[in-house]
C-alpha cells in the first residue's frame, strides 16, 4: 500500500476536489485498498510514483492521463471517486497489462455510491442518501442567478 | 409507524391452510389486494392473501435490505432492490430486447412477442409494484371514462367518473395523497365543494417553477381548441403536511413506516429523490401499509412464498378452490403442492398475472376476451439543457408537471398525453449523472477542476420532459401463454403480443413538436436523440421515437355491461365465475392519462363492498 498522502494529491489533482473535500467522504482507505487489490500487482505503486517524479502537478497528471498504461487507471479513480463504482479494466489494457479477479464493474460498496462526488458536484446528494429535507427542492439551488 | 403483527405471517404451514375454508381467499398482496383485505377485515371476515414473493419487507430491517441492497448494486432499475426470486420471477427493465418478427425473446420472464420490445415492469414482492412505483396519483379525467361515446374510438367504462368519484376520495384517505384540489380542479375532474386532499401539495421544484415561468402565456391550438400552457403539481401518496381542515376539520394523521417493533420512521418526505425504486424512510405509500393494519384488526393472514398455479372450478362454474405451490428457498424449485378453500376467491395480481393465471388454468373465458386488450403508457421522452442552473436532481422524483393536454376533442384522432417534470434530470434517457462523468473523462478527456465545473454545468441545467401517451384497446395487444415456457416451478410465464397503436404514434409525433415548442420557450438546448437499435424503437411517418414502457399496465380482463364484450362487471366479478373477482389495472377498459394506482385502488373499495354484500 503507497501512501495516503500521494494517493490524496492525486485522486484531488484527478477529480478537482480539495484533499479536504476527499477525505470528507470518508472512502479514501477503501479506494486505496480497491486500486491494490484490482490492479494486477505494481500497477498501483507505479501510478502513484510516476506521478510524484513527474513533479506531481498539472503537467504530471497531464502525463498521466496520456499515459496508454496508467491513462485508463486514472479514468477509473476518477470515477469510483465520483461514482463510487469500478469499470472493468478495457480488453486491450488487460492484454497488454493483466488481469485480477477483483477487475470486474461493479459498486465497490453502498457506503460509495452514497459518497459519490457526482451528486455534491452538482450541489444535490445521492438518491436516497444525504437528503435535504422536506422542500428544499423548492429553494433557488447554489449558482441560480 | 404502523405496528406489523409478525405472527399472522404463516410461512411453513400450507397443509394447515389446505384444511381451511375461507370467507375470501386474495391471490397477491399489492396495493389491490391489501385495499380488499382490509375492507374484508374491518367487516370481520375471514382472509388468506396468498403472496408469492418472501415476505421479507414486514419489518424495518426487511425493508432496510432493499435499500442496502439498492446502494450496493450496479444497475439501479427499478427491480434493484429486490432480491432475486426464480420462484415468483420478475421482468425487469434491463430484460428489454429488440425484437425481430417471429423470433419471440424467451430469456428473460415474460416471453415477448413484439413487433414492440418493452421494458414494462412489476414486483412481485409483499406489497408488489407499490415498493417501486413513484406514487404519483391523478385521477382520470371524466371523458377517460366514455371515450367511445364522447370521441368514437376506445371503450366506454359501465360507471362514470361521478359513480368512482366518493370511492377516488377514499383511495386517497386510504393512500395518504398530498395535493390541494385548487390544482387539481382541470378538465372536468370535479371534487364536492368542501374537499381537500388528506395532506397539502408537495412544493414544486425550483426546476418547475423555472419551466412554469417561461412556458406561461403559451398557448397552443389542436383540433380547433386552445390549450393554455402551465406547471401543475401532481397530487402525491407520499408524507406531506397534514391539511387541516381533511374530513371535516378532524384533520389528518399519515401513517408512518411499517414495522414489527417501535420506530420513528416514515414521516414527511425528505426530498431523497429516490421513490423509484424505493422510498429509503417509508415516507411514500406502499401497500405493506395497508396490509398491516388488516392484519391488525380482524381474522386475515398471510400465507407467503405461495405461487397460484391453478383456479379450479366446481361443476357449476364457481371457483371450488386455487391450487399453489408453496416453496422453500428462492433460489431451489423444491415445493409443496397445497389448495386453498374459500367462498369467495379474488385474483389481484396484476394486470398481466392474472390472466396468466386464467388463462393457465385453462379459463379463457366465453367472451373470449382474457389477456386480449392489454395497454400500458407509452412514454416518450424529451431532453434538454436549460439556459441557467435549475437545481436538477434535488426533491422528489417528479413534482409537477403540464397537463392541458390530458383531454381534448383532439383525442377523436390522436391520443392525449400529461407531461412529467423529472427532478432527477436525464436519469431515465442517459443515466446521467454517471453518463455526464463517462462523456467528460472518457471522451473529452477532462479532469480535475475543469471536469468537476464542467460536470456541474451539465447536470444542475437537465430539463427532462417524459410524456405520458395514452394507449387505447386491441384486442390484439395480448397477455398469453404456451407450455413450451413454464418458470422454474412449472407454471407457464406470461406471453406478451404487443404492439404501439397508430392512434398513440400520432400523439408521440405531437409530442415531440410540443417537446420542441416548449424548449423554444424555454431557451433548451434540445439534446433528445432515439436510437434506431434501441429496443423500444418505432417510426411512424418517417420518423424514429424511442418509446419506454410506464408499468401501468391494464386491460387484460375489462369491465364492461355485457358478458360479451367484457371479463368482469362494473364491481369486477367474473362473468363467468359468479363468486371470483378479477381486480386491478385488467378491469380497466381505458387508461386516459392518469397513472393506474389510484384507479385501482378506488375500484377495489367498490369491489370489497360487492364482496361484503355476498358474504352477508
Amino acid at each position: 500500500m503507497q501512501s495516503n498522502d500521494s494517493f490524496l494529491a492525486l485522486s484531488a489533482a484527478l477529480t478537482g476536489f480539495s484533499t479536504l473535500d476527499l477525505l470528507g467522504t470518508g472512502m479514501a482507505q477503501e479506494y486505496q485498498r480497491t486500486l491494490d487489490a484490482t490492479l494486477p500487482p505494481g500497477i498501483y505503486r507505479e501510478l502513484l510514483e510516476t506521478w510524484a517524479s513527474a513533479g506531481g502537478g498539472e503537467a504530471a497528471t497531464d502525463q498521466i492521463m496520456g499515459d496508454p498504461k496508467l491513462g485508463p487507471v486514472a479514468r477509473n479513480l476518477i470515477q469510483l471517486w465520483y461514482c463510487g463504482t469500478w469499470s472493468a479494466m478495457p480488453d486491450d489494457w488487460r492484454s497488454a497489462y493483466g488481469t485480477t479477479p477483483l477487475d470486474m464493474s461493479r459498486v465497490v460498496s453502498p457506503e460509495a455510491f452514497q459518497a459519490g462526488l457526482q451528486w455534491a458536484v452538482a450541489g444535490a446528494h445521492a438518491p436516497a442518501s444525504g437528503q435535504q429535507g422536506f422542500a428544499a427542492w423548492a429553494l433557488p439551488p447554489e449558482g441560480s442567478s | 409507524m404502523v405496528f406489523f403483527p409478525r405472527d399472522k405471517m404463516t410461512r411453513t404451514s400450507a397443509e394447515q391452510v389446505g384444511e381451511e375454508i375461507y370467507d375470501v381467499v386474495i391471490v397477491g398482496g399489492g396495493v389491490a389486494g391489501a385495499i380488499i383485505a382490509k375492507q374484508l377485515s374491518a367487516a370481520h371476515k375471514r382472509v388468506l392473501v396468498v403472496e408469492s414473493g418472501m415476505g421479507k419487507d414486514v419489518d424495518l430491517a426487511g425493508y432496510e435490505s432493499y435499500v442496502s441492497r439498492f446502494y450496493g448494486t450496479a444497475m439501479k432499475d427499478n427491480q434493484s432492490p429486490y432480491p432475486i426470486n426464480r420462484n415468483s420471477p420478475m421482468p425487469r427493465s434491463t430484460d428489454a430486447r429488440k425484437i425481430t418478427p417471429g423470433l419471440p425473446a424467451t430469456d428473460a420472464y415474460i416471453v415477448q412477442n413484439g413487433p414492440f420490445g418493452s421494458d414494462t415492469t412489476y414486483t412481485r414482492v409483499l406489497g408488489g409494484t407499490t415498493m417501486h412505483w413513484e406514487a404519483k396519483t391523478p385521477r382520470m379525467v371524466p371523458d377517460d371514462f366514455s371515450m367511445r361515446n364522447t370521441f368514437g374510438v376506445g371503450e366506454n367504462w359501465p360507471i362514470s367518473y361521478d359513480e368512482i368519484e366518493p370511492d377516488y376520495r377514499e383511495a386517497e384517505r386510504e393512500m395518504g395523497v398530498s395535493a390541494d384540489v385548487e390544482d387539481q380542479r382541470y378538465l372536468g375532474i370535479s371534487f364536492p365543494d368542501d374537499y381537500v386532499y388528506p395532506m397539502r401539495k408537495m412544493p414544486l421544484s425550483y426546476l418547475d417553477q423555472q419551466v412554469d415561468q417561461g412556458i406561461r402565456g403559451t398557448s397552443v391550438q389542436l383540433g380547433g381548441q386552445q390549450f393554455d400552457l402551465e406547471v401543475r403539481s401532481f397530487p402525491q401518496a407520499r408524507n406531506g403536511i397534514p391539511n387541516p381542515l381533511y374530513n371535516g376539520g378532524k384533520g389528518y394523521r399519515p401513517l408512518g413506516a411499517v414495522s414489527t417493533s417501535q420506530v420513528e420512521a416514515g414521516e414527511r418526505c425528505q426530498g431523497n429523490n429516490n421513490c423509484v425504486p424505493i422510498c429509503p424512510v417509508q415516507a411514500k405509500y406502499y401497500a405493506g401499509k395497508t396490509m398491516a393494519q388488516a392484519l391488525l384488526g380482524g381474522d386475515v393472514k398471510v400465507l407467503t412464498q405461495a405461487v397460484a398455479s391453478r383456479v379450479v372450478l366446481d361443476a357449476d362454474g364457481r371457483v371450488s378452490h386455487i391450487e399453489i405451490k408453496q416453496y422453500h428457498d428462492p433460489i431451489l424449485p423444491d415445493h409443496t403442492t397445497a389448495t386453498v378453500r374459500g367462498r369467495v376467491f379474488v385474483l389481484a395480481a396484476n394486470a398481466i398475472e392474472n390472466p396468466r393465471l386464467m388463462l393457465a388454468s385453462g379459463l379463457a373465458g366465453s367472451s373470449g376476451l382474457m389477456g386480449r386488450n392489454l395497454m400500458d403508457h407509452a412514454y416518450l421522452l424529451c431532453w434538454g439543457l436549460m439556459p441557467q442552473v435549475c437545481g436538477t436532481m434535488r426533491g422528489t422524483n417528479c413534482t409537477g408537471g403540464i397537463v392541458a393536454l390530458r383531454n381534448g376533442s383532439f383525442r377523436s384522432q390522436q391520443a392525449a398525453f400529461g407531461i412529467d417534470i423529472h427532478n432527477d434530470g436525464w436519469g431515465w434517457s442517459e443515466g446521467s449523472p454517471a453518463s455526464d462523468l463517462l462523456r467528460l473523462v472518457d471522451g473529452q478527456n477532462k479532469f480535475g477542476r475543469s471536469l468537476r465545473r464542467e460536470l456541474a454545468d451539465s447536470i444542475t441545467r437537465q430539463l427532462l420532459l417524459a410524456f405520458m401517451i395514452e394507449v387505447l384497446p386491441d384486442p390484439n395487444n395480448r397477455v398469453s401463454v404456451d407450455p413450451a415456457y413454464k418458470d422454474q416451478l412449472g407454471n407457464m410465464r406470461p406471453v406478451v403480443t404487443y404492439n404501439i397503436p397508430e392512434y398513440t404514434m400520432r400523439g408521440a409525433a405531437y409530442a415531440r413538436r410540443f417537446a420542441q415548442l416548449v424548449f423554444q420557450r424555454l431557451g433548451v438546448a434540445d439534446y433528445t436523440h432515439y436510437d434506431p437499435g434501441d429496443y423500444g424503437y418505432v417510426t411512424y411517418e418517417g420518423a424514429g421515437y424511442a418509446i419506454r414502457g410506464g408499468n401501468h399496465l391494464a386491460g387484460t380482463h375489462i369491465m364492461g355491461s355485457s358478458p360479451s364484450t367484457s371479463v368482469v362487471d362494473p364491481d369486477q366479478r367474473s362473468w363467468d365465475h359468479a363468486n371470483l373477482f378479477l381486480v386491478g389495472g385488467g378491469s380497466m377498459p381505458s387508461i386516459g392519462t392518469a397513472n393506474v394506482t389510484l384507479t385501482i385502488a378506488a375500484l377495489c373499495f367498490r369491489t370489497a363492498r360487492a364482496i361484503i354484500a355476498d358474504l352477508a
